[in-house]
């Protein structure tokens, strides 16, 4: 028997207002058309953006129980694991210290040895440091948000590392936040360069254990299990030289005329906490600008270059 | 007045601003940012299901577009993922209502398990028509874990609409 209530409003005979199907209808046909317009047109993000500076406050304030959360974790793990972690941390300084001290001389040198040869200097690449919100819960993609938006001028496009690798690209830029394509993502790609033999190779995200997968590389070409891969600067948004993934699996199949190669991304979306955001090169926000508003002349976003 | 024949108890009318509050804290539980988890049920998607099956005339698929687009942002979703299935949730629901509650709870549970289902399943498909990745298999676990909890939402949002009509002191229930 159901629940009878004592609410007795008769119920409206004549203003029955539309019915359900009717508001079914509208609303699947206006989400179908939502959906086309985000992922074919890339319409609907004013849309989105004055959504999201609307929820961000509400964002920030519930980090606050997950962050409580791992705080009270972090204490009940004890002294001893946090001593540990420092430990690993110091011993982490000092490896990169000795890096960095090394770099710096190769830096100065290589600077001297262009000069010498005649080419051209390589590009300074500024960055500004954000802190990760939080990994997004869309499980059909990779994303992460960071606390930096379009009021602490982020732009489309610029590419995120933290301290391992790089980590992907600024996709969607709110006002005060942004979001992060990883490079795990189905849509991400990025070429690189195998570092031990200087071979150019593409890789594409979207592979669901290791991370990425390297496509077009030929059965028979010199590429190993451990093999570090970087950037190679090709694409014009990531730096040259950034680690980004290390080989984890070759396999030769004797039928195709392709390897399978998979490789596992350094930089670890779960982990990260602080990232680096690099400022997009001229060239793309040039052709960013030439987008959006075509016969715009681009010596406008050219005079910007440094 | 005249008690219908065989029910246990009369209900209360049901407050708008609790229905307002258990969705705002719905929305909110689903906003905690605890990374991609493939087996965490939408508790946003069982507390409208729960109102559009007992308040239709309140709560209907205009509402559920609404709090799905809200997701759909926070989310970094295709905008129109969740407005759609919840839209078609909340559809189903309200086509439902006049015959579920002639059940018991269990047996409630056992048809809106279907609902949950077709919810994930239309996501599931508008995503692979715009090119998502695929979802680990866990997402299966996701709307069972939903129908379990409808006899919990029953309990805890039906609560407020079975305390006695006119208060005793001396009876407190």
């Amino acid at each position: 028997m159901a629940l009878a209530t004592l609410d007795r409003r008769p119920p409206p005979l004549f203003r029955q207002g539309l019915t359900a199907l009717t508001k079914l209808l509208f609303c699947a046909a206006l989400s179908l058309v939502l959906m086309a317009a985000d992922a074919r047109f890339g319409l609907v993000s004013p849309l989105r953006s004055a959504l999201a500076t609307v929820l961000n406050p509400l964002q920030r304030a519930l980090l606050a129980p997950v962050d409580a959360w791992d705080e009270l974790r972090d204490r009940l793990r004890g002294a001893r694991s946090a001593m540990q972690a420092e430990q690993a941390a110091r011993t982490l300084l000092a490896q990169q210290a000795l890096v960095l001290a090394r770099t710096q001389t190769l830096e100065r040198e290589n600077e001297a040895l262009r000069r010498q040869l005649g080419l051209r200097d390589s590009l300074p690449v500024s960055s500004r440091a954000a802190n990760v919100l939080f990994q997004s819960g869309d499980l059909y993609s990779r994303r992460l948000v960071i606390d930096r938006g379009r009021a602490d001028g982020m732009q489309r496009g610029a590419a995120v590392i933290d301290e391992r690798g790089v980590l992907g690209q600024l996709t969607r830029v709110h006002l005060q936040s942004a979001e992060v394509m990883l490079l795990t993502d189905r849509e991400a790609s990025i070429p690189v360069l195998n570092a031990r033999t200087q071979a150019l190779m593409l890789a594409y995200g979207g592979e669901r254990h290791a991370g990425l997968e390297l496509r077009f590389v030929a059965a028979n070409a010199d590429i190993k299990t451990g093999d570090t891969l970087v950037t190679s600067g090709l694409d014009g948004i990531y730096p040259p030289g950034l680690p980004v993934a290390e080989v984890a699996l070759v396999e030769r199949r004797g039928q195709t005329g392709f390897a399978r190669v998979l490789a596992q991304t350094l930089a670890r979306a779960d982990g990260a906490r602080q990232v680096l955001v690099l400022e997009p090169p001229a060239a793309v926000l040039a052709a960013q600008g030439e987008q959006r508003e075509p016969g715009a002349q681009p010596s406008r976003a050219e005079g910007k270059r440094p | 007045m005249i008690m219908p024949r065989g029910s246990g108890q009369l209900l209360l009318p049901a407050k708008p601003w609790f229905i307002a509050l258990s969705l705002l804290l719905a929305l909110l539980a689903d906003m905690l940012p605890l990374g991609p988890q493939p087996a965490r049920p939408h508790l946003l998607a069982v507390v409208l299901v729960f109102w559009n099956v007992h308040q239709p005339q309140r709560i209907g698929v205009g509402w559920a577009f609404f709090l799905g687009l809200l997701i759909d942002v926070n989310q970094g979703a295709v905008l129109g993922q969740h407005a759609l299935a919840y839209s078609a949730l909340s559809f189903l629901a309200v086509t439902l209502h006049r015959r579920l509650l002639w059940f018991g709870v269990w047996q409630q549970t056992a048809q809106v398990l279907p609902l949950f289902f077709a919810a994930h399943l239309l996501q599931f498909l508008a995503r692979m028509a715009f090119g998502g990745m695929a979802p680990s298999p866990w997402l299966l676990l996701a709307p069972v874990v939903e129908a379990l909890l409808w006899p919990l939402a029953c309990a805890l949002l039906l609560a407020p609409q079975r305390r006695a009509p006119d208060r005793d002191e001396h009876r407190p229930l």
